[in-house]
């Protein structure tokens, strides 16, 4: 059956389809680029069901925008760049998040997992749970999301030195925190 | 660990998406609300071009009675209940059905029906 099969293609080719109002194309899209998304929207420090209302609004949004991606970069990028905006929009909106100088925030936000996001966690999602709000948000939308630091400092409000601090510090508890597997096994293999 | 060696292994561990158990009822989630958007827009559209054709006609019958009205008022003060009467019977011949104003009458009205019928269609495969 033919009509069942998959669109397949170059995103660039289903994002122009999905312009068209081709909805099949637009699902493909989010096949591929669905899982991607709703792990950028955990690891900027969305819960579980909140990023992946985001995730949807997020598609919704892009299939509506889908003629705005000419293919400059990649769709997967243009995408999470949506979902970036709408999260920080949702957080703002709440209030949650106010910036200070001294770069913490004013309440933490834990993230709470299901059990299925537990099964799929990776060493990455644990390190950045030790990262204050800030540090966890500049981070993710830098190095998650392709933003620019002068980006991430428009969206957030805050000055482009105050992002690469964040970042900066950032860097530093997430090596302390990843290179240390790789020590112990060091240890391991020496001992 | 050198920094862009570093900033660069960070930048692909972002980019290595976990994976999701519930992935495809994410996905089919995502295509029902596409469905429904859709399907909300035709109905929108048919419902818009039903309220067009209505306005339309409307419009055409408004028209054709107030240049009546003009042409009436025009002509008043020479043989004002005469012409009063002269006036009453286009208006009325209007109204009842005259061939050219019928004519426009059920093009509209045909028009409205199209899109009536065009909406229920759309909503009747949506749903």
């Amino acid at each position: 059956m033919g009509m069942d099969r998959p669109p397949t293609g170059h995103d660039v080719e289903l994002a122009a389809r999905a312009a068209s109002g081709d909805r099949r194309a637009y699902g493909e899209l989010v096949r591929r680029h669905g899982s991607a998304v709703r792990g950028l929207l955990r690891r900027l420090g969305a819960d579980s069901a909140t990023a992946d209302d985001l995730a949807q609004d997020a598609f919704m949004t892009g299939f509506e925008q889908a003629a705005e991606y000419r293919g400059e970069g990649t769709f997967g990028a243009w995408i999470k760049k949506i979902a970036a905006r709408l999260y920080l929009k949702k957080v703002k909106r709440e209030a949650r998040l106010i910036f200070s100088d001294n770069l913490e925030p004013v309440e933490d936000l834990s993230v709470r997992d299901t059990p299925a996001d537990a099964a799929s966690r990776i060493d990455l999602d644990e390190a950045l749970k030790s990262l204050s709000r800030g540090e966890r948000l500049c981070v993710s939308l830098c190095y998650g999301a392709d933003w620019s630091h002068a980006e991430a400092g428009e969206a957030l409000n805050i000055p482009i030195g105050t992002v690469k601090s964040h970042v900066r510090r950032g860097l530093d508890k997430l090596r302390a925190k990843l290179a240390r597997p790789e020590e112990g096994a060091r240890r391991e293999a020496h001992g | 660990m050198a920094e862009p060696d570093f900033e660069a292994q960070l930048s692909r561990l972002f980019a290595e998406a976990p994976s999701f158990p519930d992935a495809a009822l994410f996905n089919a989630e995502v295509a029902g609300k596409l469905d429904r958007g859709w399907a909300m827009r035709r109905v929108f559209i048919g419902l818009a071009g039903t309220a067009a054709g209505l306005f339309a006609a409307f419009q055409i019958l408004t028209t054709r009675f107030s240049s009546e009205m003009a042409e009436l008022s025009r002509n008043s003060g020479r043989n004002f209940s005469s012409e009063i009467d002269a006036g009453l019977n286009k208006v009325s011949a209007l109204v009842s059905g005259a061939p050219a104003s019928g004519e426009a009458l059920w093009m509209a009205a045909g028009l409205a029906v199209i899109a009536l019928a065009f909406a229920v269609t759309r909503a009747v495969e949506e749903f």
